[in-house]
C-alpha cells in the first residue's frame, strides 16, 4: 500500500502503524478484535471488593497476569513474555501491562531495533501512577523506616511510572514525557504525539496508556459515587441507558505507534489507518463532574474537525467518552447534538466501556485503538447493555448492535476531570 | 567457613525438598508445629517473611541472630541474603568466593540491587548504613566486616580501597619493569592485586630457552611488592603512622611452594593478609591463585620498615639487609 507522505500543505502525514494490547477484553488484537464484534465484555466480581466494606463489587480485571502481590517478585505474566527483575522491581502494574503491550506494538509494526532507538523516535506516555505501591511504600517508610523503602518505589509508583520505564527500557532517544489529565491523559498524549511529527521534529512516536486494576486504583471512586453498585455485569457498564448507575473500574495498557508517511513508505509498513488531527477544549466548570452542556467537549470536537477539514457530516462514527456515569454520559449526548446536530442518522455513537470499563488514563488510547482495528478491519463496535436508551439520546444514533461495516471517519472523544476535553480524528488510510 | 556449613545445610534441605517449596516452607516454619513453646512474635513472622526468598539455614540464623546478638551468625545472614539477589552463575561463584570478590564488577549486582541487599541486611540484623558508608562497600568482605563491626558496636571499619596502576606505580618503590603488581585492593586487613604475564617480561627470553615459565622468584618478589604495597596504603593498617617507602625490605621467606607452572597469558591473583605488624618487623601470608587453582603458597613473607619522620633525620641502617628483591 502507498500513501502520501505529506498532506496539501506540505505537512507530514501521520499514520496508525502498531498496535498492542492488553485489556479486560483481550491480550491480544485479535481477541481485543473478537470481543469488539460480538460484544462480549470484560467485567466480573472482583475478590478483593467482595467484603461486606465494598458496596461495588464488578470490576473488568486484566486476565493472565498475577500483579497484586506487595512483592514484585510474584508476580507472574502470560507465557510468551519475560521481563527481568531488574526491569520488573522498577515496574507498577500497570508498567508491567505496558511492557507485554510495547512488545506486542513493536511485533506488530516489525520495528527493528534501530527504528526504537534513535533520535526520531520518541514515546508519550499516561498512567495514574499505582496508588497500590505508594501506600505500601508509605505503611513500610512508617513501620519499617524511612530509609527501607525499596529503592525503585518512586520510580514504580508515581505518575509518570510508564514513561520511566518504558523510555530507559526500550532505549528510547527521542521526546519523552508523560501526561496527567485523568481520563484524558492517553489523548493528550496522542495528541501532542501527532503534533511531534506533523511538526517534523519526530519521524515515529510510540503513545502508551496504562492503569493498574486492584482494590487501590479503582475503590476511591467509590467515594465520588462515580462507580456502578450493580453486582449482574451486564448491567453495570451500560453507557446511554437510562438506568445506568456508574463505571465499572478496569486497567490495562495499551500501546499505539505513530508513524510519518515517510517512515510508512521507507519502512512499506501497512497503516491501520491515519491519524489526521486533534482537538482540546475545557470545561471551566467543575473539578470533578462534566459541564452540563459538554461546552468543553463540545469545543474539542469542533476544533478536531477545524483542524482536520472534516466537515460534521463525512464522520462516520465517534467512539464516545461516556463513561456509564448519570450526568457524564448527557453532557457528551448534548456535545454530540451540538456539533453534528439532531438528524439521527449520522453519525453513529457507541462506547465501548460498555465491555471494557473505564481504564482511566489508559481509555482514550484504548478507544482509538479500538477504532483504528475497526477501520481497518471493517466493523463498527455496538454500544452494548442498553436497556432502555436516555431520552436525552433522542436524535443521536447510538449504535446498539455491532455493525459489519467500518467507518471510513472516526472522532474518539475523552474527557478527564477539571474538565478537560480531548477528541481525535481518525480516517482510512 | 560459615559459607560453606550455610551451603551445605542448604544443599541437604534441597535433596528433601523441591527448590520452589522453599518459600511455602519458610512460611510453614511460622507456625509453631515444632516443639517451641508459644506462637512465634511478630517480629519473627515479619523477619521470616522478609528473608522468604533466602535459604532456610539464613532465615534460621537470622532468627537466633535476633535471639542472641551472636555476631559469628552475621556471615551466614549477609553472603545469604547477597546471594539472594544473584543470578544461579554469579551465586555459584560467590559459594567459591574470597572475601575479595566485588559485588558490582565480579558478581554482576547492579547498584540498585546492591542498595536492595543492603536494606534487607539492615532491616534484618537492625543496623543503618548511611549513604557514604554504603558507597564505600566494594567486595564481599567489605560487607562482611562493616556489618560485623556494626554489629559489635565497633566503630566502622576503614573502606578497601581500590589503586589502578598508576596508582600503584606512582606509590611503589619497585618501577616498571620491576613492578609485578597492577592493580590492587587494599583493606585494613588485607590487600588483593593482579599482575598478567604478558609474555614481553625481558627475563621470560632467558627463563627458559624457548620455554617461557614465569620465575617462582619473582612470584614471591611480587607477593613481597603487595605486602610493601599494604605497608604503604593500607586504610588504618593497625600500624600507628605512614612507613617510610625507603625502609621496607625483605628480610626472609618461610613455607614457600609452587602448585602451578604459570605461562604468558596467565593473570595471577596475589593476596596477603599481615600476620604480625610491629615496628620493624612486618610479617605476611601470601596465596597465588590463577582462576581458581593455586599456584604458589607464602606461609610467612616479612619486611623490614621504618615509619616516615617528619624533620629529616639522617638514618643510618646498623646493618644493611637483604634487598627488597630476592635474587633470581
Amino acid at each position: 500500500m502507498t500513501y502520501t507522505p505529506a498532506n496539501s500543505m506540505g505537512s507530514p502525514r501521520v499514520f496508525v502503524t502498531g498496535l498492542g494490547f492488553i485489556t479486560s477484553i483481550g491480550l491480544d488484537r485479535a481477541g481485543v478484535t473478537d470481543s469488539l464484534r460480538h460484544l462480549r465484555h470484560g467485567i466480573s466480581h472482583y475478590p478483593a471488593f467482595a467484603g461486606a466494606d465494598s458496596p461495588v463489587k464488578l470490576l473488568a480485571p486484566v486476565k493472565g497476569f498475577e500483579v497484586d502481590s506487595p512483592d514484585f517478585e510474584d508476580w507472574k505474566v502470560p507465557a510468551g513474555y519475560t521481563i527481568r527483575r531488574e526491569v520488573m522491581r522498577a515496574l507498577a502494574p500497570n508498567g508491567v501491562y505496558a511492557w507485554c503491550a510495547m512488545q506486542q506494538c513493536i511485533e506488530d509494526a516489525a520495528l527493528t531495533p534501530a527504528d526504537i532507538s534513535n533520535q526520531d523516535t520518541g514515546l508519550y506516555a499516561a498512567s495514574g501512577g499505582s496508588p497500590m505501591l505508594l501506600f505500601r511504600q508509605m505503611v513500610r517508610m512508617n513501620e519499617v523506616g524511612v530509609m527501607r523503602c525499596p529503592p525503585t518505589g518512586i520510580v514504580a509508583s508515581i505518575a509518570g511510572t510508564l514513561n520511566f520505564n518504558l523510555v530507559a527500557g526500550f532505549k528510547i532517544l527521542g521526546a519523552s514525557t508523560g501526561f496527567s489529565s485523568a481520563c484524558a491523559s492517553s489523548a493528550h498524549a496522542m495528541g501532542f504525539a501527532f503534533d511531534e511529527i506533523r511538526l517534523g521534529r519526530q519521524k515515529r512516536m510510540f503513545v502508551v496508556g496504562g492503569e493498574d486494576c486492584n482494590r487501590e486504583s479503582m475503590l476511591p471512586f467509590a467515594g465520588m459515587r462515580a462507580l456502578s453498585v450493580q453486582t449482574d455485569p451486564i448491567k453495570a457498564s451500560r453507557p446511554f441507558d437510562a438506568a445506568r448507575d456508574g463505571f465499572v473500574g478496569t486497567g490495562g495498557a495499551v500501546v499505539m505507534l505513530l508513524e510519518s508517511g515517510d517512515e510508512v513508505a521507507r519502512r512499506g509498513a501497512r497503516a491501520y489507518c491515519e491519524f489526521l488531527g486533534w482537538g482540546q477544549g475545557s470545561d471551566g466548570h467543575s473539578v470533578a463532574m462534566s459541564h452540563p452542556q459538554g461546552l468543553g467537549l463540545k469545543l474539542a470536537m469542533e476544533r478536531a474537525l477545524a483542524s482536520t477539514g472534516v466537515a460534521a457530516g463525512e464522520v462516520d462514527y465517534i467512539n464516545a467518552h461516556a463513561t456509564s456515569t448519570p450526568i457524564g454520559d448527557v453532557s457528551e449526548l448534548r456535545a454530540i447534538k451540538a456539533v453534528f446536530g439532531t438528524g439521527g442518522a449520522r453519525p453513529w455513537v457507541s462506547s465501548t466501556k460498555a465491555l471494557t470499563g473505564h481504564g482511566l488514563s489508559l481509555s482514550s488510547v484504548m478507544e482509538a485503538a479500538f477504532c483504528a482495528v475497526a477501520i481497518r478491519d471493517g466493523f463498527t463496535p455496538g454500544s452494548a447493555h442498553i436497556e432502555k436508551l436516555d431520552p436525552e439520546a433522542a436524535g443521536v444514533a447510538v449504535l446498539r448492535e455491532t455493525l459489519a461495516e467500518g467507518p471510513r471517519t472516526v472522532v474518539s472523544n475523552s474527557s478527564g476531570f477539571g474538565g478537560a476535553n480531548v477528541a481525535v480524528v481518525l480516517r482510512r488510510a | 567457613m560459615g559459607l560453606k556449613v550455610k551451603w551445605l545445610e542448604f544443599c541437604v534441605v534441597l535433596r528433601i525438598h523441591e527448590p520452589f517449596a522453599l518459600g511455602a516452607m519458610a512460611s510453614a516454619s511460622n507456625n509453631p508445629t515444632t516443639a517451641q513453646p508459644g506462637a512465634p512474635t511478630p517480629e519473627e513472622t515479619q523477619l521470616r517473611d522478609s528473608l522468604k526468598r533466602c535459604s532456610p539455614a539464613v532465615i534460621e540464623a537470622a532468627v537466633r541472630f535476633r535471639a542472641t546478638k551472636d555476631a559469628e551468625l552475621v556471615p551466614t545472614i549477609v553472603l545469604g541474603i547477597i546471594e539472594r539477589y544473584l543470578e544461579a552463575g554469579a551465586a555459584e561463584r560467590l559459594r567459591h568466593a574470597d572475601d575479595d570478590v566485588r559485588v558490582i564488577e565480579d558478581l554482576g549486582l547492579d547498584s540498585l540491587t546492591l542498595m536492595e541487599a543492603v536494606i534487607l541486611i539492615e532491616e534484618v540484623v537492625q543496623i543503618s548504613i548511611n549513604n557514604d558508608e554504603l558507597r564505600s562497600l566494594r567486595t564481599v568482605g567489605d560487607i562482611k566486616v562493616f556489618i560485623d563491626h556494626k554489629v559489635r558496636g565497633l566503630p566502622p571499619p576503614q573502606p578497601s580501597k581500590y589503586l589502578p596502576l598508576e596508582q600503584v606505580a606512582a606509590v611503589m618503590p619497585q618501577q616498571p619493569p620491576f613492578l609485578f603488581v597492577r592493580e590492587a585492593t587494599l583493606s585494613s586487613a588485607w590487600a588483593t592485586g593482579t599482575y598478567t604475564i604478558t609474555g614481553d617480561e625481558t627475563f621470560l627470553a632467558g627463563h627458559f630457552k624457548d620455554n617461557p615459565i614465569f620465575p617462582a622468584s619473582i612470584m614471591l618478589e611480587a607477593l613481597g611488592q603487595l605486602a610493601v604495597l599494604y605497608l604503604l596504603e593500607a586504610p588504618s593498617s593497625q600500624l600507628g603512622a605512614p612507613v617510610d617507602p625507603k625502609t621496607i625490605l625483605f628480610t626472609g621467606a618461610e613455607g614457600v611452594r609452587c602448585h602451578r607452572v604459570c605461562r604468558p597469558g596467565d593473570v595471577l591473583k596475589l593476596s596477603v593478609k599481615p600476620k604480625r605488624l610491629r615496628m620493624p618487623l612486618a610479617t605476611f601470608e601470601g596465596h597465588i591463585r590463577v582462576g581458581q587453582e593455586r599456584a604458589a603458597v607464602a606461609e610467612e613473607v616479612s619486611l623490614t620498615f621504618g615509619f616516615l619522620v617528619e624533620a629529616p633525620a639522617p638514618v643510618a641502617p646498623s646493618a644493611p639487609t637483604v634487598p627488597a628483591t630476592p635474587a633470581g
